[in-house]
């Protein structure tokens, strides 16, 4: 039986352009148009399921509906992925949580909310111990309503995702909503990071102490090499001639 | 309607009332018990009536005044269930009436089981038990300010900065 090839599930502007030009091989495009391309194709994702979604979350993952065939894949590490995924009620106490892992993912990174919990809170939303929605600590980029989502809806969050990707990368112009009064908490990070002013160096020799203490990380003698280092910029500065 | 008191075998039920001086309960709920022969109760309990599994312990603040002479004021009411399987599935129950700033003593000495439970009724009743080896809060987190399940907790607490 031959495979029929007219019938894709999936399908993207560039696969169609080069199916429909025959012998086509090699093509130009923009680096941007590259990237995005790149992006958009393996979002990785960061699953935070914390309730019924997460049921929902599994079903996207697996085979019937399988995420994996437009290149989104569900990883353990914040530090591999493109997209978190919250899907469930957050409360007070697990929200630090899903803040800091949302800090320890690398740029460029989306959010997306699945489920009426994630979105509002729904009608825990008034209990003393529920976040009324995750859009109040993180940015969100799609809302994917529900109480769960099928994972068919979740499927067409992706979607939609991959074309806000696609429509920044065009130039146009696709900035996260957020509420005002919830900016100054998604933009705060809970540890600042290397360059950042807000960093002490007292931060420095903390991490550098709860990395020592797994062990072997004394051979490498680190808290010595951060003293020259700085010490080093020190001089730097010294000897740099004023203009 | 069956009243939790009820449950009780009349074995237990004789024990409470004739040498624990236990009062009825004016709520309908399990019979009153002083504060300072609770934990000879329950310590009777586990050796002698081989009610040896921890079944519950269930807190609740009534801010009314109760409506007899069983308590006075703002109260917390603490019901305690006991289990035993020796002989048969059979359950004790009890209550301790407390002020809202009084304690109890600690039943973790007696069941390791109590440990977690009277920790959960310290973090959102606020009951304070009296020799806990680790009083420390179990479901919220630890800068929280208040006990969320007390009538006086206005549904609109500020926790910062998350909600």
């Amino acid at each position: 039986m031959a495979v029929d090839e007219s019938y894709r599930t999936y399908s993207h502007p560039v696969y169609d352009f080069m199916m429909k030009v025959p012998g086509l091989d090699v093509m130009t495009t923009t680096v941007d148009k590259l990237l995005s391309f790149g992006s958009e194709a393996s979002l990785w994702i960061f699953p935070v399921a914390t309730s019924c979604c997460g049921i929902e979350f599994m079903a996207l993952a697996a085979s019937r509906v399988d995420a994996d065939r437009m290149g989104a894949i569900v990883r353990g590490s914040p530090r591999h992925s493109d997209v978190m995924i919250v899907a469930g009620t957050i409360t007070v106490k697990m929200a630090p949580r899903v803040k800091k892992l949302w800090d320890q993912m690398p740029e460029p990174k989306w959010a997306i909310a699945v489920g009426s919990c994630a979105i509002s809170g729904d009608f825990y939303r008034n209990i003393y111990s529920v976040v009324p929605g995750i859009d109040t600590f993180i940015p969100v980029d799609v809302y994917v309503p529900g109480c769960p989502p099928n994972p068919e809806a979740m499927m067409h969050g992706l979607i939609r995702l991959q074309e806000k990707i696609r429509a920044s990368a065009n130039g146009r112009d696709v900035n996260r909503e957020a509420r005002p009064e919830a900016v100054h908490h998604q933009r705060l990070p809970r540890l600042p990071i290397l360059g950042d002013p807000a960093r002490t160096s007292e931060l420095d020799r903390q991490q550098v102490a709860s990395a020592a203490s797994l062990g072997w990380w004394d051979e490498l003698n680190l808290e010595q090499a951060l003293d020259s280092v700085a010490k080093d910029l020190a001089d730097e500065s010294e000897s740099e001639p004023k203009v | 309607m069956k009243l939790l008191g009820a449950e009780n075998s009349e074995e237990v039920q004789k024990l409470l009332i004739e040498q624990f001086e236990a009062m009825e309960n004016s709520l309908g709920g399990p019979p009153v018990v002083a504060v300072v022969r609770h934990l000879e109760l329950a310590k009777k309990l586990r050796d002698e009536y081989q009610y040896r599994i921890f079944g519950f312990v269930v807190a609740a603040h009534y801010p009314a005044p109760a409506k007899d002479a069983n308590g006075v004021g703002e109260l917390i009411r603490v019901s305690y269930g006991l289990r035993s399987v020796g002989k048969g599935t059979k359950l004790a129950t009890w209550q301790v009436c407390i002020p809202v700033d009084g304690a109890i003593p600690t039943l973790v000495p007696l069941f390791a089981g109590a440990d977690w439970q009277e920790r959960e009724q310290f973090d959102l009743v606020g009951v304070r038990f009296d020799g806990h080896p680790d009083p420390r809060r179990l479901m919220l987190s630890e800068d929280w300010q208040g006990h969320p399940l007390r009538k006086d907790y206005a549904i609109d607490t500020k926790v910062h900065p998350w909600r």
